[in-house]
């Protein structure tokens, strides 16, 4: 019995330890790429899969615009329609570098960050049927 | 004679601060703020509405988060949920209804900087003296 609970334990620490590695490498690698993409997150209540692919989305753009000529339109065009498409309707997206804003977002879809010098805020609403009456 | 020279000429100035400050009284009054709907898919009543809540926002608070929250909550309130505000000066310098895409909602407005999908008839966009205010709803 001492012999089994001790077995036990040991393999609880194990798996604790092997999750805990598992996280702290999972933000080093978040860390990482986000101060090689110049991108530091304000606010979030997103997946890490999903912040991953709006700083994507964001960092490969800027790179493809001519230098110190910010399109904060295109911007926030291309990241609503790649995140309507990717994790359906409804997204919307607000780029500049002067502007404050309150809104109402779905669980798990809503960041704020900064890439360069804009802020980007993305977020995700509730879909509901048009009245057709 | 120098010295009586000077002491009329410091009471000239001494004079002019006192009329200065009573022409300045009429001016203190400040001009109603200029506004301007850059684009709006909302009944006219509702915009009104909207520049009335945001012209007394800015009144009162001089952050523009706080400006957007009070518009947001107050729309929450009088028309239901779920509104958003976008409020600054430079996210915005220009308006125009994109192709119309329909999602569930309605349809997609592109403004400078901000791509939003609004239900219809629920979304307007002004501009108060130099900020811009973006309202709509979706949710």
């Amino acid at each position: 019995m001492e012999g089994a609970e001790e077995e036990l334990e040991r393999r609880s620490k194990f798996l604790k330890s092997l999750i805990q590695k598992k996280k702290t490498i999972e933000q080093q690698e978040q860390h990482d790429h986000l101060q090689h993409n110049n991108v530091r997150v304000r606010a979030c209540d997103m997946p890490l899969p999903l912040q991953s692919r709006a700083f994507r989305c964001a960092r490969d753009l800027l790179d493809s615009m001519p230098p110190k000529k910010l399109d904060s339109k295109r911007l926030a065009l291309t990241l609503k329609k790649e995140f309507d498409s990717s994790y359906g309707p409804a997204w919307h997206c607000i780029v500049g570098t002067s502007f404050g804003s309150y809104v109402t977002h779905s669980l798990g879809g809503f960041v704020y960050f900064s890439i360069d010098k804009v802020y980007v805020l993305l977020f995700k609403t509730a879909v509901e049927p048009l009245d057709h009456s | 004679m120098s010295e009586e020279a000077k002491k009329n000429f410091v009471g000239a100035l001494t004079a002019r601060p006192t009329s200065d400050d009573q022409k300045q009284a009429p001016a203190l009054n400040v001009p109603p703020k200029k506004v301007i709907i850059k684009s709006a898919d909302m009944i006219p009543d509702m915009q009104k509405e909207a520049v009335d809540i945001a012209v007394a926002a800015f009144e009162r608070y001089n952050v523009e988060k706080d400006v957007a929250e009070q518009i947001k909550k107050e729309f929450d309130k009088r028309h239901g949920p779920t509104w958003h505000c976008i409020v600054g000066r430079n996210f915005a310098q220009y308006s125009q209804l994109a192709p119309a895409q329909y999602y569930k909602v309605g349809c997609d407005v592109d403004i400078q900087g901000s791509y939003v999908t609004h239900e219809t008839n629920h979304f307007v966009y002004f501009y108060l003296d130099q900020k811009a205010v973006l309202l709509f709803k979706s949710g």
